[in-house]
């Protein structure tokens, strides 16, 4: 079972997403896949604000920037479920690794590859992705190629997933129903 | 309090006259008023994101004066466009203005009786 959940920023989508994982994962062990890298103070804010968000709600932590499959490794064998946090992180992660971009096909087609393996080794996926196509701007190059490479990679992600939650100031908003 | 979102240019404003009365309604733009003389009519505060803007911008604190507001104000309509839904932004204050407006949004949401979404000037009732 798979759930892509997604939102702008200061949407409430973390935790919305945190909650509804909860809820489903009863005695299951759960995982939390970060994917943010941190370089300065407000990154170290940001995931403190997450960490603090979380505490309490028993998930262990597992640390992957890039190589996703590489998660898997990490996990006791069991029933488990996995919170990914988020899409917009790990591609710019991806992309930008190197000395020089990587190709946004590259890249959507290793994070997809990678997502479809991790689903199959937990009984519950929960995937946090961004909105971040609607402001209207036109960027450099490589940020354009980052814009079309989460926007392909959000699309194939729903079309896997069995239920696509969207997150707007807080309230839920089913846009793919797994009843359907 | 009603809260209506949506993007830039969806006919937010249009949409909250028409259905509350352009005459009963008194508005202000991307300002919270102190004190409101008059009693009758229903208060709109529109562009209430330019507003978080330029409270973040002069050390305010947006977040305590407005939630003070809506417990004052019960029956008002807050319109606010969406600001979150774009790349991360380079500057600081822009990322920080789309953070807590964001967050305030949500707050807001949840002591509404009310949300809406408009779009192409049709509101969708999402809460």
């Amino acid at each position: 079972m798979m759930t892509l959940i997604i939102g702008g920023s200061g949407s409430g989508k973390s935790a919305f997403a945190e909650d509804y994982i909860v809820s489903l994962s009863k005695e299951k062990k759960k995982y939390y896949i970060a994917t943010m890298q941190v370089y300065d103070e407000e990154g170290e804010k940001k995931m403190e604000r997450h960490r603090t968000l979380r505490s309490g709600k028993d998930f262990s932590t597992i640390e992957q920037t890039v190589d996703l499959k590489k998660s898997t490794e990490k996990m006791e064998a069991g029933d488990r479920t996995a919170l990914l946090e988020c899409i917009s992180n790990l591609t710019a992660n991806e992309m930008f690794a190197g000395e020089v971009p990587e190709t946004e096909e590259v890249v959507t087609e290793k994070i997809v590859k990678e997502i479809e393996t991790l689903n199959k080794e937990v009984t519950h996926l929960v995937i946090v992705s961004n909105n971040v196509f609607e402001d209207g701007q036109v960027y450099d190059k490589t940020t354009m190629a980052y814009i079309r490479a989460m926007g392909r990679i959000n699309e194939m992600l729903a079309d896997m997933a069995d239920e696509v939650v969207e997150v707007v100031v807080g309230i839920p908003l089913v846009i793919k129903s797994k009843n359907a | 309090m009603k809260l209506i979102i949506g993007g830039y240019a969806q006919g937010k404003l249009n949409y909250v006259l028409e259905k509350y009365g352009a005459e009963a309604s008194k508005i202000f733009d991307g300002e919270i008023p102190e004190n409101i003389e008059e009693k009758r009519g229903i208060v709109v505060i529109n562009h209430f994101h330019n507003w978080v803007k330029m409270k973040i911008a002069h050390d305010g604190c947006p977040e305590r004066e407005i939630f003070e507001f809506v417990e004052k104000y019960p029956d008002c309509v807050i319109i606010s466009d969406e600001v979150g839904n774009g790349i991360v932004p380079i500057e600081a204050f822009e990322r920080e203005y789309r953070e807590r407006t964001g967050r305030i949004l949500v707050e807001l949401a949840k002591k509404a009786e009310e949300v809406e979404r408009v779009i192409c000037g049709i509101g969708q009732k999402i809460k």
